[in-house]
């Protein structure tokens, strides 16, 4: 990963290329409107600390394939660009 | 000895085997129908076991218990409200920490519980090992493994639960971290005289996560607690760095996450599995879709031929007792009007709809159950989008090539009311077996085949650019796909044949009333003489605007009852089946398209009605006639001026 990361906010995992994993930084996320749909992310598990791979990234900007927490999740990649991760030096 | 009551609700995360569960205690003893004013699927069931009679209900399968979607409102306010003698909480063995996620918040509700740790087979298979004692004792649950499909450790599970249900028991309270149950703590305090139906720690909890719909209920009761929840969420917020419900969230899979490694050891295994093999071909960029074309063009496959089969059967054999029915019910007015009104109706429903409705459920349920249409989910998804829609909605689509009905059911998977309303109303636009019929007997047959395909085409393009429009033009926003990609597994064939019955069930409920119903008032206005008035009031509009011959008035009447009819009462009243003779190439094409786009067939109406209300179908309803009309219009234009050039 050679792509501009700053230390604290890490990079979307949509940069993630397949069979790399990060360490979610966080879920853009408030109070507001999209409050349910960050909550369900997180609620599948996705919170900060959380270790996540990603295994496939479907073709013309479709959905990413991740696995966190043991299972595989497919994610829109409209959500999957509000998640922030660290990306893990050995996947 | 009169039989001692108990209700038992089963709760757990989506693809952990819980309707498998359910259909094992309850085997035909069970009732499908919606949460009072939702259009939430409830299944309840009873089973008699040990001198108890016990009904069980069927929670929706669920990750969380905040608002998110109905679902998940719907199963907090039932157990908190409606107050089961036990939950059985389902959770799958091989996926532990995510599905205690869901257990804590259980625990939260103080809800008297019990633990089926199911699949456990398939969680040794990928080397998974848990302490089910440590677990037990950690949660102060008993946790009985299972194997649902196979039907292990039921009896016992059940066991359990009744003994739970009877001395009730409340689980153990959940610890937070020290800041969290502070912060709790305070929120209790001031909750103290406030009535809800929740406990009040739960209260706590669910404020310290945002949930909007708690959060609410407190500030309507007590508008003074808004500055103590800002307090206490922003110092929180300031001591961590991220948002409240970010950390509450956090806070309880962190728990979780000790949990499972207190009581869970992996050692994976060191070669794929033949489900993982499956999932890499069907989720591959290139042989995924390829793979995807085949496996969806051999269902269709197997409907038609199939249904073809099963209703040329039941049509022999109803039009076989014509005779016998017809001398019983006389040659008179009332003989014909039962006759051609109710019976015919009947027959109508039973040949068109039902031998491509069971094919098409089995089919789609197989698919399911093993787990394959997630993967056509994934893959959808971005086609899906263009229309506000996400992967999922690509299920009820396919439906609707079958028949609209189950189509518009099946929209029940969207998250939002928005988007089932988007997705119900691009279903009722795609071609059914109905249809199909006169896409291939008009178009096909006197037309060729690549005219027939060129339709569907031309379909699929409007369907587009319809769903396209309805996104643009419904207020809201678009939810994007979150959905487990579960493990492929052999589908349960009890499961899956229990779930195509009571589909079934609820198809005939909703469709043959008004099947009937509609029949016999069409019949009644022919057998007054009417048809005729009708045909002339049409004529404007089918004569002048869409250049068809004068009779179709009455057929595309008919066709408002089940599509294919306006086929068949096109041929009737043109005394021939043979279209050729009567019809321009030209208007064979526009009457297809008409009946094509024209009108939801009444079933579907009823459908819509019974999950949009009377206001959306109606709109639906009137706005597809009149679509079908300009473009039918505007096309015949179109297609005389391409005539003259050649």
């Amino acid at each position: 990963m050679s792509l501009k990361e700053s230390e604290n906010t890490g990079v979307p995992l949509t940069a993630l290329k397949e069979g790399e994993s990060g360490i979610v930084v966080s879920v853009k996320s408030g109070y507001g409107k999209a409050w349910g749909l960050k909550k369900r992310l997180m609620d599948m598990g996705i919170t900060p600390g959380t270790k996540i791979k990603v295994v496939k990234s479907a073709p013309f900007r479709g959905p990413l394939e991740v696995i966190v927490r043991g299972y595989r999740l497919a994610i829109g990649r409209g959500m999957a660009e509000k998640i922030f991760v660290k990306v893990e030096c050995d996947g | 000895m009169g039989e001692k009551k108990l209700v038992i609700a089963l709760a757990g995360n989506a693809n952990v085997g819980k309707s498998v569960l359910f259909n094992y205690l309850t085997g035909l003893h069970q009732h499908i129908g919606n949460w009072p004013g939702k259009t939430v699927e409830k299944a309840e069931g009873t089973l008699h076991f040990k001198g108890y009679t016990i009904d069980i209900v069927d929670l929706p399968g669920i990750y969380s218990l905040t608002t998110y979607s109905i679902e998940e409102s719907i199963s907090r306010r039932y157990i908190a409200v409606e107050k089961p003698d036990v939950v059985i909480n389902v959770v799958d063995a091989s996926i532990l920490e995510r599905n205690l996620f869901f257990t804590l918040q259980l625990m939260e509700l103080e809800t008297p519980m019990v633990i089926a740790l199911n699949q456990i087979d398939v969680a040794k298979k990928k080397g998974i090992e848990i302490n089910i004692d440590k677990l037990s004792e950690i949660l102060g649950i008993p946790v009985t493994p299972t194997i649902a499909v196979k039907g292990v450790g039921i009896f016992r599970l059940l066991e359990k639960a009744i003994e739970i249900a009877e001395k009730k028991v409340k689980p153990k309270k959940v610890e937070y971290g020290e800041d969290f149950e502070n912060a709790i703590k305070r929120f209790v305090e001031s909750l103290s005289n406030i009535d809800l139906p929740y406990p009040p720690r739960y209260v706590a909890i669910k404020l310290l996560e945002g949930d909007r719909e708690i959060e609410q209920e407190v500030v309507q009761k007590n508008p003074n607690i808004i500055p103590l929840i800002n307090s206490i969420r922003g110092e929180l917020e300031g001591k961590y760095g991220h948002s409240c419900p970010t950390l509450m969230t956090s806070e309880r899979y962190r728990v979780a996450g000790c949990i499972v490694k207190d009581v869970q050891k992996i050692i994976p295994p060191s070669k794929p599995t033949l489900a993982e093999k499956v999932h890499e071909i069907t989720t591959h960029k290139v042989f995924g879709y390829l793979l995807m074309s085949a496996v969806l063009s051999s269902m269709f496959l197997f409907v038609f031929v199939l249904g073809n089969f099963l209703a040329e059967l039941l049509n022999s054999i109803l039009y076989g007792l014509k005779p016998f029915l017809t001398s019983i019910l006389g040659a008179g007015f009332l003989g014909e009007l039962l006759w051609g009104g109710i019976i015919e109706g009947l027959i109508a429903g039973a040949t068109v709809a039902l031998p491509y409705v069971i094919p098409l459920y089995l089919a789609i349920y197989i698919l399911e159950d093993s787990g394959y249409m997630s993967r056509v989910a994934f893959l959808m998804d971005n086609a899906m989008h263009k229309m506000g829609l996400h992967g999922k909605a690509f299920i009820p689509l396919i439906l609707g090539y079958g028949c609209n009905v189950p189509a518009c059911l099946a929209c029940r998977i969207m998250e939002t009311q928005r988007e089932r309303l988007i997705a119900a109303f691009v279903a009722t636009l795609i071609p059914c077996a109905a249809r199909t019929v006169i896409i291939l007997g008009l178009v096909g047959r006197f037309l060729g085949v690549q005219w027939a395909f060129a339709l569907y085409v031309f379909n699929l393009i409007l369907v587009f650019l319809l769903g396209r429009f309805a996104f643009k033009v419904l207020p809201g926003e678009p939810t994007g796909l979150i959905m487990e990609i579960p493990d492929y597994r052999l589908p349960h064939l009890k499961t899956v044949l229990k779930q195509t019955w009571f589909r079934l069930i609820e198809f005939l409920q909703i469709a043959f009333p008004l099947i009937i119903a509609a029949t016999f008032t069409v019949k009644l206005v022919e057998e007054l003489g009417f048809l005729e008035v009708v045909n002339k009031l049409l004529s404007p509009v089918t004569v002048m605007w869409l250049g068809l011959p004068k009779g179709i008035g009455i057929s595309l009447i008919f066709g408002v009852l089940r599509k294919e009819l306006a086929l068949i009462m096109l041929a009737s009243l043109l005394g021939t089946g043979d279209f050729s003779q009567l019809l321009t190439p030209v208007q064979m094409v526009i009457f297809t398209i008409v009946t094509m786009f024209y009108i939801p067939c009444v079933a579907t109406i009823a459908t819509l009605v019974k999950e949009f209300g009377w206001r959306k179908a109606f709109i639906i309803t009137i706005s597809e006639i009149l679509f079908a009309i300009a473009i039918g219009g505007v096309l015949l234009r179109i297609l005389r001026i391409v005539a003259t050039l050649f």
